[in-house]
């Protein structure tokens, strides 16, 4: 697309080991991968980067043969093709898979969590050598430069020391081993651990491997990574060596092209009167947070995952303990739920099956749960006919499908429960209204919808808080929107300024042109 | 209508016709007596009522495996204070429920504050409760010291049918209020359903536990105190034996009308087993002796196995159109 990508094809040729041509793959009418070009050398440690729903996950998936790419692809492992029907296939073949959540069982030591999934060769009478198992685990731990007591449950060991447990696994059969796709293995590292993870990779990349490094953080790739690949709304957008480009090249290729969104209208904004206060908010990441919105006001979190973002909303609603104040309208904010919704305050949750909703009630059950006081009648009894009315209005103001009060919630689809989790807080006219990941897994339509409310309730006096992972969703709904970092707000951002190239800038931590952070 | 009668809704109603019609043709002069359906209806009760006091903290997704302990304090306690005290035996009554209250209270304690598992939580308290009623009555059998009114509370009749089933199905019309129409149930099957997801929603969660909690003990004390009006006799083997037929009625209940644990199913269910053993015991000579438990084990496993699948299906369904997405 730019200049450097001549420099992608220049690279010189040492006969890639991985090679893959037109790989496409197709979710139902959606192209999740289209014709993506990838390439990997022997002891390479290539970045595969890009905004989330990118394409990586599904290009990962497919190597490790739980998807099945379209027809017309050519997956090629030194030269010999290779079909990656199962995950069987994948493995004969020599891909190896950290995954983010590492597969670990924390409450097994490390040469126990060593031996799982695989053959043991044992003693007479079926019996384990523990002896020669623990050396074995010891050396193997070593070669990868970690020195740790091998026999301490792996859930007592440092976050960094745990991956190193999830790559010597992986890696188990260093013979047949060819290709190491580690994925998003810093998201829950504290930086100082990842040097130590990343020397152990770089024994790996040594051993002759291929290594492919899947990543949010950009600047690790310049320390660590020796090409880059980034892919962008399914298609490959080009190949770097980390040595020719810079990170503010690789932001521009990650979110780079897109055209800037028709803002809405901020004109609607209403007096300045603080609605919601927050100040000196501290969790496990959240660090001494302040914030202030106003009446009218939709304002937006963004930040990375791991960034504190994900930490904010449950916070303020006071689902997890907290220090800090919570204030609206000047008056405390209790630290819990029940408070909280009193107060004014409503949440919808990030995790909606786990959190949003109880799954084997119906919508009706699940719609009245945050106030019963309106169906009650004498001697308790809840009236099933109120309770069915204020439903049906519900799902025929938000188009909820299937339009039945009595639908089992989790029979329904992503978007319609969404609909119903926010139909249950806005019944209760909140003052303010945390949204959590709002159209996380939920389909284009909905989404709009969850959008256009979302405004709507800001424009009939109540505040709007979203956290988001998807910049774009933020852009399109904001008034303004706070940037998270390590856990502390490091800018603000609205207006004209307000753009997904500006936002993704601000996350990595990057300077902006012009303009400057707090 | 016709769906409201299919066989997936009340199973347990169809068994219980094939089981009196299978052992009607089978042991015709024994089976299909008064007295069958008295006895089976009089010694029901007991373990009905306990079986409900499972159902109250199961709708909130815990258990209390303590009742058939509970039931036996309450009993003990009765008979105990008939022979040491001059008390009334309607106040000893009401003494023994408040004391299975605050053993209830005890285990919502453990539960909620200590964050013990409610499993492993009742499961200690019934056995420090076996402990304290061993020591109450010294390991001995007592014989409780009862007015006539109240035995006669226990095997009279009236309009027909024993006094008891009255008590049983007042307090199962209690109960079914509660849970299935006012504020207090519907909190219950949220904290049941998803704990954290209810406390979001403002469901007082804590709460609702520890009164699941106090509530299961005081009706396993009523099921004590109506022991007592059945039989004045009290040995410390009475009690744990309670349990598991209480427990398996209200899984098997739980596989009908609502498809989830409910009042009326598990009662439907316990009579459905009772009559199957019963019958059994009647018509094979041997079978009185080993019919019951392996008849309520085996009923058990299939009801879970049975009400699990449809569930399980669509949740599984669900699950992977979810995961597509992706």
């Amino acid at each position: 697309m730019t200049t450097s990508q001549a420099v992608a094809d220049s690279v010189d040729a040492t006969g890639p080991m991985l090679t893959v041509r037109g790989l496409s793959k197709t979710f139902g009418s959606a192209m999740a991968l289209n014709g993506v070009d990838f390439d990997l050398r022997a002891g390479e440690i290539h970045a595969l980067i890009g905004q989330n729903g990118c394409g990586k996950s599904t290009l990962i998936k497919i190597l490790a043969g739980f998807h099945q790419p379209d027809p017309g692809a050519d997956i090629r492992l030194a030269g010999d093709e290779v079909d990656l029907a199962r995950t069987a296939d994948s493995h004969d073949a020599g891909f190896r898979f950290v995954h983010q959540d590492l597969g670990l069982v924390n409450t097994l030591n490390t040469v126990e969590n060593l031996m799982l999934g695989r053959q043991l060769t044992t003693a007479r009478g079926g019996r384990i050598r523990w002896d020669a198992e623990r050396r074995d685990a010891e050396r193997r731990m070593d070669d990868l430069g970690y020195q740790f007591d091998v026999l301490r449950p792996v859930g007592e060991l440092g976050a960094a020391e745990r991956t190193g447990v999830a790559i010597a696994r992986a890696l188990w059969d260093w013979q047949t081993a060819r290709v190491l796709v580690v994925d998003e293995p810093t998201a829950s590292l504290p930086r100082e651990e990842v040097a130590i993870l990343f020397a152990a990779l770089e024994r790996v990349r040594r051993a002759g491997l291929g290594v492919i490094y899947v990543s949010h953080r950009l600047d690790e790739i310049f320390s660590i990574g020796d090409r880059v690949t980034v892919l962008k709304d399914g298609q490959r957008v080009g190949t770097w060596n980390v040595a020719d480009i810079d990170q503010d090249d690789l932001v521009r290729s990650m979110i780079g092209g897109e055209k800037l969104r028709p803002s809405h209208d901020r004109t609607a904004r209403a007096g300045n009167e603080v609605a919601l206060g927050v100040s000196g908010l501290c969790g496990t990441v959240v660090d001494n947070v302040d914030l202030e919105a106003r009446r009218g006001e939709v304002i937006g979190i963004a930040g990375l995952t791991g960034s504190g973002r994900e930490e904010i909303l449950p916070l303020i609603f006071g689902a997890a303990s907290r220090s800090g104040e919570v204030r609206l309208n000047g008056r405390p904010v209790p630290a819990h739920p029940r408070g909280a919704m009193r107060a004014g305050l409503a949440l919808v949750p990030a995790d909606r099956r786990g959190h949003g909703a109880v799954l084997a009630m119906t919508l009706r059950e699940n719609c009245s749960l945050t106030d019963l006081r309106p169906f009650s009648t004498r001697l308790g009894y809840l009236s099933r006919a109120r309770e069915n009315r204020e439903a049906d209005a519900w799902i025929a103001r938000l188009d909820v499908r299937p339009a039945r009060a009595d639908a089992i919630f989790a029979l329904m689809s992503g978007g319609n429960q969404q609909k119903v989790v926010l139909a249950k807080w806005l019944r209760r006219r909140p003052a303010v209204l945390l949204l959590d990941e709002p159209s996380q897994g939920v389909d284009v339509g909905a989404k709009a919808a969850i959008h256009a409310l979302a405004r709507e309730v800001a424009q009939d006096g109540a505040t709007v808080v979203i956290a988001s992972s998807d910049d774009a969703e933020l852009c399109d709904t904001c008034d303004r929107v706070l940037v998270m970092r390590d856990g502390r707000i490091v800018a603000e951002v609205d207006g004209a300024r307000l753009t997904t190239e500006e936002l993704g800038r601000l996350q990595l931590g990057m300077a902006t042109r012009g303009a400057t952070g707090t | 209508m016709l769906g409201k009668l299919a066989p997936r809704r009340i199973s347990a109603i169809y068994l219980l016709g094939l089981f009196i019609l299978l052992f009607g043709l089978l042991s015709p002069d024994t089976f299909l007596t008064e007295v069958t359906f008295t006895l089976i209806f009089r010694s029901g009760v007991v373990t009905c009522i306990l079986a409900l006091a499972f159902l109250v903290p199961l709708t909130a997704g815990v258990y209390d495996l303590s009742i058939g302990a509970v039931m036996a304090l309450s009993l003990g306690l009765v008979v105990y204070l008939s022979l040491h005290t001059g008390l009334s035996t309607p106040v000893t009554a009401v003494i023994a429920v408040a004391a299975c209250g605050v053993a209830g209270a005890v285990s919502g304690f453990i539960v909620v504050k200590l964050h013990v598992d409610s499993f492993i939580a009742t499961l200690g308290v019934s056995q420090v409760l076996t402990g304290a009623v061993l020591l109450l009555s010294n390991n001995t059998q007592l014989i409780g010291q009862f007015p006539d009114y109240w035995s006669n509370l226990g095997t009279g009749d009236f309009l027909g049918l024993p006094r008891v089933v009255y008590m049983l199905v007042l307090l199962a019309l209690v109960l079914w209020y509660l849970l299935e129409f006012t504020a207090i149930g519907r909190y219950l099957l949220a904290t049941g359903g998803n704990r954290e997801a209810a406390r979001l929603a403002g469901v007082p969660t804590e709460r609702v536990l520890w009164s699941v909690f106090v509530a299961s003990g005081m009706i396993a004390g009523i099921a004590g105190v109506i022991f007592s009006m059945q039989s004045a006799v009290f040995s410390s083997s009475i009690g744990p034996g309670y349990l598991f037929p209480a427990v398996a009625a209200v899984f098997l209940g739980a596989s009908q009308l609502s498809q989830r644990p409910n009042v009326w199913g598990t009662l439907i269910a316990y009579f459905a087993l009772a009559f199957g053993i019963q019958g059994l015991a009647l018509s094979t000579a041997s079978a009185s002796v080993w019919s019951q438990p392996v008849f309520q084990g085996v009923s058990l496993i299939i009801a879970v196995a049975v009400a699990s699948r449809p569930m399980m299906r669509k949740l599984r369904a669900s699950n992977a159109a979810t995961e597509s997405v992706d």
